[in-house]
């Protein structure tokens, strides 16, 4: 097994095994699954394939979500919005930013604008009202770079911070 | 928005959001807290996952995703920006998608401008990629940043359906 010869990644917590990875593989082809057919798939128990979901899941290694479209819950609109930042720490400005319901992800980033989000509008209206508001009402906020996404080809969310792994709460 | 999607209700969207959490939730489950019949919530959740605008998946922890495997996505997470050249939005765009690590794509502000999002396992990762993006024809320049924190992250609402998707309803 991989993970056998990287001790150093084992301990980090998350320890995803070949039999991990095979169930994973089954369940990207259907999240609700039953464990016994996964099983019969794979020639485990159906029990041991509960199990693991399960203590996957514990861990905070894999779990599995419903990834709804941004639409299902109401908005209309989603943009990228970058932040200039300047006599004051990105990281607080990150953090103020990350209280905003509306505010779906927020990043770090190296670059030109060192804050990151991504923003979701109800309205053409709430993105200008919130655009200004950014940059007027979020001390140290310099310059704003707001980027309204047009047409989607692809999005695969296949991993995320999920158990606090490089994930900060606001 | 160029494209239009299919309208959804209330009940779309809180069993979407009791999906959220765990995808494997029993539909009677769902049923009874939001009181309608399993047989309500089964159709509703066909439904949307058709229309491309809910999928039931595994998410696997950032810090728990491994390289050894080639189908596993990375652990680092970059965005490249890149400005077209007129006319030649298409086959930039085209390109892009044949490369595997490129996770998500999009164009946006009026389609000058596409946005890649990878993700990549290493610094010499994002760097292989940022010269395979300046070496296609008809880039104009192309800006990279990688992630250095995530202060928020919510894997569970997103882009998720892409111009296929709703091509495919009309």
């Amino acid at each position: 097994m991989a993970g056998d010869s990287r001790p150093a990644r084992r301990a980090r917590g998350g320890a995803l095994d070949a039999i991990d990875r095979r169930i994973i593989i089954a369940l990207r082809r259907d999240g609700r699954a039953q464990s016994t057919a996964i099983g019969e798939d794979l020639g485990l128990s159906g029990n041991l394939v509960a199990n693991r979901i399960r203590a996957m899941d514990a861990a905070g290694t894999m779990r599995v979500v419903a990834v709804a479209d941004y639409r299902v819950h109401g908005y209309r609109m989603l943009a990228r919005i970058r932040l200039q930042v300047n006599g004051r720490s990105p990281h607080d400005v990150a953090r103020e930013l990350a209280m905003r319901d509306d505010v779906l992800s927020v990043h770090l980033t190296s670059g030109r604008y060192p804050v990151s989000c991504l923003y979701a509008f109800a309205s053409a209206r709430d993105m200008i009202e919130a655009a200004r508001d950014v940059s007027a009402g979020i001390a140290g906020v310099e310059d704003v770079d707001v980027e309204l996404l047009n047409t989607v080809y692809r999005y695969r969310p296949a991993i995320g911070p999920i158990a606090g792994h490089g994930r900060e709460e606001a | 928005m160029s494209v239009e999607s299919p309208p959804t209700d209330l009940l779309d969207r809180q069993i979407a959001t009791l999906l959220a959490r765990d995808a494997r939730t029993s539909f009677r489950q769902i049923a009874g807290e939001v009181g309608v019949t399993e047989g309500t919530v089964r159709a509703r959740v066909k439904r949307l996952q058709t229309a491309g605008l809910l999928r039931l998946q595994p998410i696997i922890d950032i810090a728990s995703s491994d390289d050894d495997t080639p189908a596993s996505p990375g652990r680092h997470m970059a965005f490249i920006t890149m400005r077209c050249r007129a006319g030649w939005l298409d086959r930039v765009r085209d390109a892009l998608l044949a490369m595997p690590r490129v996770d998500a794509l999009y164009d946006a502000n009026a389609a000058h401008r596409l946005v890649a999002i990878c993700l990549v396992d290493s610094l010499a990762e994002v760097a292989a990629m940022t010269n395979a993006v300046l070496a296609l024809e008809g880039i104009r320049d192309a800006e990279s940043e990688l992630v250095l924190q995530t202060i928020k992250y919510d894997a569970t609402i997103g882009p998720i359906a892409t111009v296929e998707d709703i091509a495919k309803l009309t």
